[in-house]
């Protein structure tokens, strides 16, 4: 049975996993702290937390709020920024067997060109992810995510400064994703990971104000699943690229679901606060479908549903 | 740590709407320090995306046991409450930084508010065995709300607080620090913000420390939730909390949960 798949086939690195089953930023750390708990090694990859050039504080309490089948957050990109990264992670993910992806994020397209330039060459790290859709953060993050003209500034800046491969992360919260998917691939990108988080709220009744110190904050959890599934599935039909699904995957089938509807590959997240196994289960629940199915190559599935 | 089904040995409601929960949990108790939590996963499917974070409330003799109290605020832990002996639950622990007793002392000063009084009782009994002396002031709203006499550990002395005044002295558990502040060599406290926020205006010679409430997310420092700014910096409350030294909190900062679920206690 094989379920590798490559994420980068046009890159002269290439980034080829042995699964498709990658823990994804904002929920994984930097993948040391999981280390304890289960068998990283088994993950396809791991995304690192969004980095940014200098180490930021993060938006104020409350950070999370929980809602049906949902999570809000608002963490701001609170982070230890890229030379603590360099220095006291990259080390650490040399030694392993999994890729580690690192997810970026800047206030300027200047800025994600100098942590693309920084990462260049950084034994340890075996792509970048490029975060133009964190809703949190007042400067850069979002707004980049939801004009077409920067969203393609910044991935060219990205794959100019560095030549790893080059996933860029899509934010939801526009009118057309396949507009913005289509320029970012002309400038560049090896992949797209969709979706990030849509913009959502909560109210505290009692206090009559809005839950989350940062007022509004990203919604992720099985609550986004459909949104995510849809978004996959309208872009892997217009470009040419590996996609990498992302919203609401706890288990395999959610994980089949993506794959159907196109994704390359899969990223679980917020299953992953309450199951920390919830990767490998994934994983798991993959190798039974397909004994099962009787499928030998997981890439018979890719976009079976379409 | 370790992330393991644990079948409930018993389950009841001690306080109104307050419950006493064993679990056969080895693996975890075991390894655990008092003032460390267990993130309890509640609910079916994915319903509840967040575990709750619950301070162990003691371990069996043997080791073999681990006992939760904790308050029903919500639906997770009603949800807890309504899991009958036999059934089983998913704990993921011990995590975080528990109680440190320092080496020379032998008056220990424990102030509970309210369900405050969870991680306390297995600090107590901690204590109790290291030879130390232990005070106990338990404050609650009500005499009905009073952690009951009869699952105190054997040799603590209790001072009992409420605001009504149906049991005990009327007042707050923080009342009773001037009176016992020179007997103690520390303090250890865990209750609600205000009752910190007192503390922590008041003029203490002793070292105290505290265990702080937070909205959390993995209970691990990977997802960020759960950082507040301390004078040593950004801290998680999950991983290099949840017990910090009071005077290091900056309390004029620290908010409180908007919601009494998905937070320590």
């Amino acid at each position: 049975m094989d379920l590798s798949v490559q994420l980068a086939p046009n890159n002269k690195h290439g980034l080829l996993l042995s699964n498709p089953v990658i823990a994804a930023s904002g929920t994984f750390g930097y993948g040391t702290e999981h280390a304890q708990v289960i068998d990283i090694q088994r993950l396809g990859a791991i995304i690192c937390k969004g980095t940014t050039l200098n180490p930021r504080a993060g938006n104020p309490q409350p950070r999370l709020a929980e809602t049906a089948c949902g999570l809000l957050n608002s963490i701001g990109l609170d982070n230890i920024g890229v030379k603590a990264l360099i220095e006291d992670k990259a080390p650490i993910w040399c030694q392993w067997h999994v890729p580690v992806l690192v997810n970026i994020a800047g206030e300027s397209i200047e800025e994600y060109a100098v942590l693309a330039q920084m990462l260049e060459g950084v034994a340890g790290i075996s792509g970048i992810e490029v975060n133009i859709s964190c809703p949190n953060v007042t400067a850069g993050g979002m707004e980049f995510g939801v004009s077409a003209e920067a969203a393609a500034a910044v991935t060219a800046a990205v794959k100019r400064g560095n030549s790893l491969p080059i996933i860029v992360k899509l934010s939801p919260n526009v009118t057309d994703i396949v507009a913005i998917a289509r320029v970012v691939v002309n400038a560049g990108a090896d992949a797209l990971s969709l979706i990030n988080t849509p913009k959502g709220m909560a109210i505290d009744i009692t206090k009559r104000r809005p839950i989350l110190g940062g007022i509004s904050g990203g919604l992720s959890g099985p609550a986004i699943k459909p949104i995510a599934i849809y978004m996959v599935y309208q872009v892997a039909q217009e470009v040419a690229v590996p996609i990498i699904g992302c919203g609401g995957i706890a288990s395999a089938d959610d994980a089949l679901e993506f794959i159907m509807a196109g994704a390359s590959a899969v990223q679980v997240g917020t299953a992953i606060l309450g199951n920390p196994r919830a990767p490998l289960d994934v994983l798991e629940g993959l190798e039974c479908f397909m004994e099962r199915e009787g499928i030998g190559q997981l890439s018979q599935l890719i976009g079976a549903a379409t | 740590m370790k992330q393991i089904r644990a079948q409930i040995i018993s389950s009841s409601e001690v306080i109104p709407g307050v419950y006493l929960l064993w679990a056969q949990a080895a693996e975890i108790a075991a390894l655990s320090q008092p003032g460390q939590f267990v993130m309890v996963r509640c609910g079916e499917g994915y319903d509840l995306m967040l575990r709750r974070p619950l301070s162990i409330h003691g371990i069996s003799q043997d080791g073999s046991k681990l006992a939760l109290l904790f308050a029903v605020v919500g639906w997770g832990t009603r949800w807890l409450s309504q899991r009958r002996q036999g059934e089983s639950i998913d704990l993921f622990g011990p995590l975080g930084r528990g109680f440190v007793i320092d080496p020379g002392s032998r008056n220990l000063l424990l102030l509970a508010g309210g369900i405050g009084i969870a991680p306390l009782i297995y600090l107590a009994e901690r204590a109790l065995a290291a030879g130390c002396s232990v005070r106990l002031a338990l404050g609650a709203e009500t005499a009905s709300q009073i952690y009951p006499r009869y699952l105190l550990p054997e040799g603590v002395e209790p001072v009992i607080v409420t605001a009504d005044g149906s049991v005990g002295e009327r007042g707050l558990v923080t009342d009773l620090l001037p009176r016992f502040i020179d007997w103690a060599d520390q303090i250890f406290a865990c209750g609600p913000i205000p009752m910190y926020r007192t503390m922590a205006a008041t003029e203490l010679a002793r070292p105290v420390q505290v265990l702080l409430e937070q909205v959390m997310g993995c209970g691990l420092g990977t997802c960020f939730g759960c950082r507040i700014e301390t004078r040593q910096g950004m801290k998680f409350v999950c991983k290099d909390g949840p017990v910090f030294e009071l005077r290091d909190v900056i309390w004029e900062e620290i908010k409180e949960p908007a919601s009494r679920e998905a937070v320590i206690l």
